[in-house]
């Protein structure tokens, strides 16, 4: 298992190698840089915008420039945002707590709404119930996470107005007070919800596939057979098993919370890392956006990492691949 | 001052864009630079922009010019007394960078929260007066028998937020950082004019000869040497000695003096920073101009998609908006909706030649000949692309310059290029474009093809593909063989690429630029060797009349208006770009909001005054 690991591990190094000069090809190719929006006579002139060029960089040969960014990297130096005019690290860190808030909390939204749906139909399958759940199921798959974010702005935000549509923390609250957390986590719940909806049912129809099957296993007709009461059967045999394998889905939506949070985020306003990516991107702001590709790179390279590691404890014999 | 590029509009994603270019868009107000916002910005953009952004568009509109602050008295509600109290909520729609001061910000995201804590300038320039400079910090300048040295009296008793008085020294400060061989923003040519310059610059000296403090509350600038605009260009803001002195020049933009806790002399201080998302301010009762009437503003970024519903909501109470979002407000009792003419103009550019490195070249034979310039301007419908895709909101203009500013020409001294496709067929028959052969368009007079490619950006989103399309329709009708560069619009940094490298393939271009607001001077886009003059265009007397523009003599407004005029008239006639119009810039406010300055760079101006009405 160790060694697993480790070999695991160890091939991220190449393949983080590979990805860093796709990121960093991706940046370059974006027409324009950081400087070719300060067209702005009154702000700037021509000579100001060169010399600025020059001191940054970008009149290098390719080569040299990729070969600075990435011995910077290795520093854990991922440049300066040259929109926001500090260094990227700083820059993400007072971003990167509100997404972590905010994929804690569509986490736990999706976990609380798959295990009760994937419950309710898992144990009736088959059912009218079971075909309404599968129904909703559908339903928030197909419908892009951006028009679920129009539509729950719209109606629980501006008709309704129960929630915030826009920003992360209310005002006039000083930050770490009681007050101050109960405002982040209610700016936090909508776009949470939508982002949660997205994987919910993934995980609602893994677990009721699984019940519907661990329902006809022998051990269960040896349980029915003692005359144990079905609630029994259900929560404690089927659903202890058949949560097991659902837990290894959390490796792989690590990337699929992050990426949803792009789009969530910047349609909130929401001040996380997703949002700060798509304005850098319109900005040209390269070095934010390379550190922001690359560590959503390392995520989906760790959340993958991860689901293997669990399947692995989970079944012995995904080991030996 | 020069001018400022603005990114065309804004989206809602690009609206950041705008923030660096300094939003603001061509037909549709907005910059949001904005970029840009969607843009980047127009951001900006654009900035986009706008614009940069969004523009980005960019957005922003306008553009920022951070030199000076306005004041207008658009007050937006004659009804109620103002009262004592309250809050009011400034919304934008890109996120803020947070660099807290005129020295170092960059884009219009930063500046609005400046103005409305830290608006405070040597003079005032605004609307209201056609641009002409009002005393504000400085009660009154005067400049010496040579016309090179200013003497500015300062205002006593103007308090920092600190508790430190302004003096000249924070001027003083303020030079030696900007002129400073560490200093790293963009602003250098602001001080570029004063003497010993290139020497402080240079870091041979410690002295800035050219900036004398005379005592606290006189300030002797000279310069190198006598330009009508010496004053408009000269930096105008004071910097809070007391508070930064010690910080090191080179990492000023990034001190925590700066970006956490930013010192102004505004009515309001700064007391929360929220990166990216919102300031908090309260009120600062020892503002020099009076206290101010609200106890707190917060400036707050909102969703641009959500503007409109946002100020109907209340959840915003001042925010500006795209033409198609003020419609639907119109009626509504909440709001009312304050617009003002922008300091920009959208423009149709013919690209003339190309730079070669240190001027420009006019070598492009398609579009030389002026008669065919002047056909392509009849046959574009400007009134019609205001009204449709503009919402209305915005005036044909004849002139690359806004046309609530005093240097703006006399409309009845220029060639109106009225819509109309007769006309336009007509000019071009008589200069010899004929369609030789009979595939509906016409050829050039060797008898060779002739076809136009309009190259145009892609923001604002909703308008910018239908209102090219219109463009080469009618041009189309009038016999001219017009296409859209590439079939396709092209986002807003590669836009500006494009055009900037004098791609072979553009014949037409749609842009747009954004003003400075104190000074009309249209060098650094107009000249032979200027880079940013993108059609081109070379023409002696138009360099001979800027360079008057500037002179000695034209410290005398009266003649340096004359000399604009006859400028205008020139490039009114030799048309190598053709205006299409000057937006106008949207600004909804809660109704129960009292006291609101609108005024071409932002409604921030003057918060002092705000006042929420009680119900």
């Amino acid at each position: 298992m160790l060694i697993y690991t480790l070999r695991r591990i160890l091939i991220m190094i190449p393949i983080l190698f590979m990805v860093s000069i796709v990121v960093f090809s991706l940046a370059l190719a974006m027409p324009g840089d950081a400087l070719s929006g300060q067209i702005d006579p009154t702000n700037a002139d021509p000579e100001y915008i060169e010399e600025r060029r020059e001191e940054l960089g970008l009149n290098d040969p390719i080569h040299v420039q990729y070969g600075s960014w990435a011995a910077n990297i290795l520093q854990w130096d991922f440049g300066r945002s040259f929109q926001h005019q500090m260094d990227v690290t700083q820059l993400i860190g007072t971003r990167l707590p509100n997404t972590i808030l905010l994929s804690v909390m569509s986490l736990i939204i999706t976990y609380i709404l798959a295990f009760y749906m994937g419950k309710y139909a898992g144990r009736n399958p088959y059912t009218k119930g079971d075909y309404a759940v599968q129904g909703v199921n559908y339903l928030m798959l197909a419908i892009p996470s951006f028009v679920a974010a129009l539509f729950a702005i719209f109606i629980f935000a501006f008709q309704l107005g129960w929630f915030p549509s826009t920003g992360s923390v209310g005002s006039g609250l000083e930050q770490g007070t009681m007050a101050y957390w109960g405002s982040k986590i209610y700016h936090t719940f909508l776009p949470a919800l939508v982002l949660g909806m997205l994987t919910t049912a993934s995980y609602t129809q893994f677990l009721r596939n699984d019940m519907v099957e661990s329902a006809q296993k022998d051990y269960v007709r040896t349980a029915r057979a003692k005359g144990t009461d079905e609630n029994t059967i259900y929560n404690k045999h089927i659903l202890r098993n058949s949560i097991i394998p659902i837990v290894t889905l959390f490796g792989f939506d690590i990337a699929s919370i992050i990426g949803g949070a792009v789009i969530i985020e910047t349609i909130f306003s929401y001040r996380g890392i997703g949002e700060l990516l798509v304005a850098s991107i319109s900005n040209r702001d390269s070095a934010v956006v390379m550190a922001i590709f690359l560590m959503l790179s390392v995520a989906t390279l760790i959340g993958n990492l991860l689901a293997d590691l669990l399947y692995g404890i989970i079944d012995p014999r995904i080991r030996v691949g | 001052m020069k001018r400022s590029k603005y990114l065309l509009g804004a989206s809602l994603i690009s609206a950041t864009l705008i923030a660096a270019a300094c939003g603001g868009e061509g037909e549709n107000n907005e910059g949001n630079t904005g970029n840009t916002d969607n843009g980047g910005n127009n951001a900006d953009a654009q900035e986009e922009n706008a614009d940069a952004d969004a523009d980005a568009d960019a957005d922003a509109d306008a553009d920022t010019d951070g030199e000076n602050a306005e004041e207008g008295n658009n007050t937006a509600d004659e009804g109620g007394e103002p009262s004592e109290g309250g809050s009011v909520t400034y919304g934008y729609t890109a996120p803020f960078a947070g660099v807290m001061d005129w020295a170092f910000y960059e884009g219009a995201d930063d500046s609005y929260p400046l103005t409305i804590f830290n608006q405070g300038t040597l003079y005032n320039v605004n609307s209201d007066n056609d641009f002409e400079l009002e005393p504000m910090l400085a009660s009154d300048w005067e400049w010496s028998d040579d016309n090179r040295t200013i003497t500015f009296t300062l205002e006593e008793g103007v308090m920092w937020h600190n508790g430190e008085e302004l003096t000249a020294e924070d001027f003083e400060f303020a030079y030696e950082v900007i002129g400073h061989p560490d200093y790293q923003g963009p602003r250098a040519y602001t001080v570029e004019g004063i003497e010993g310059f290139e020497a402080y610059n240079a870091g041979e000296t410690e002295e800035f000869e050219g900036v004398n403090v005379v005592d606290d509350y006189t300030l002797e600038v000279t310069f190198n040497e006598v330009r009508a605009n010496n004053l408009e260009n000269l930096w105008s803001y004071p910097m809070a000695k007391a508070h930064l002195e010690g910080v090191d020049i080179a990492e000023m933009g990034e001190a925590e003096e700066i970006r956490q806790n930013p010192v102004g002399l505004g009515p309001f201080e700064v007391s929360n920073i929220v990166p990216g998302e919102q300031i908090e301010f309260t009120a600062f009762e020892d503002y020099w101009e009076g206290a101010p009437n609200l106890d707190e503003v917060t400036y707050r970024i909102v969703d641009g998609a959500q503007a409109g519903e946002l100020l109907a909501q209340g959840e915003v109470d001042i925010i500006e908006l795209e033409p198609s979002q003020a419609g639907p407000l119109e009626g509504n009792e909440d709001v009312t909706i304050e617009t003002i003419e922008a300091l920009s103009y959208g423009y149709l550019g013919f690209k003339l030649g190309e730079w070669n490195g240190e001027e420009n070249v006019m070598n492009r034979e398609k579009l030389q000949d002026k008669e065919l310039r002047h056909a392509i301007a009849h046959a574009i419908d400007r009134e019609g692309i205001v009204e449709e895709f503009s919402e209305g909101y915005g005036t044909v203009i004849n002139a690359p310059e806004s046309n609530i500013r005093w240097s703006y020409p006399d409309e009845s001294t220029l060639n109106q290029y009225e819509f109309d496709i007769e006309t336009s067929q007509q000019m071009l028959a008589d200069a010899g474009y004929e369609d030789v052969n009979g595939d509906g368009y016409v050829e050039d007079p060797d008898g060779n093809e002739l076809v136009l490619n309009l190259a145009a950006m892609d923001v604002p989103a909703d308008i910018a593909e239908p209102r090219a399309q219109y463009i080469l329709q009618t041009l189309q009708e009038a016999g001219l063989n017009a296409q859209l560069m590439d079939g396709q619009l092209y986002e807003f940094n590669l836009f500006y690429d494009l055009v900037e490298g004098d791609d072979e393939n553009i014949d037409l271009f749609l842009g747009a630029w954004g003003l400075a607001t104190a000074d009309p001077d249209p060098s650094g886009l107009w000249r032979s060797d200027d880079l940013w003059n993108y059609t081109r265009w070379v023409n002696e007397e138009s360099d001979e009349l800027l360079t008057e523009g500037l002179s000695e003599e034209a410290l005398d407004r009266d003649y340096r208006q004359e000399v604009y005029q006859e400028w205008f008239q020139l490039v009114n006639e030799e048309l190598p770009m053709l205006p299409l119009n000057s937006p106008e810039d949207i600004y909804g406010i809660n109704s129960n909001v009292g006291g609101v300055s609108v005024d071409v760079t932002s409604a921030a101006g003057d918060a002092h005054e705000w006042y929420v009405e009680e119900e």
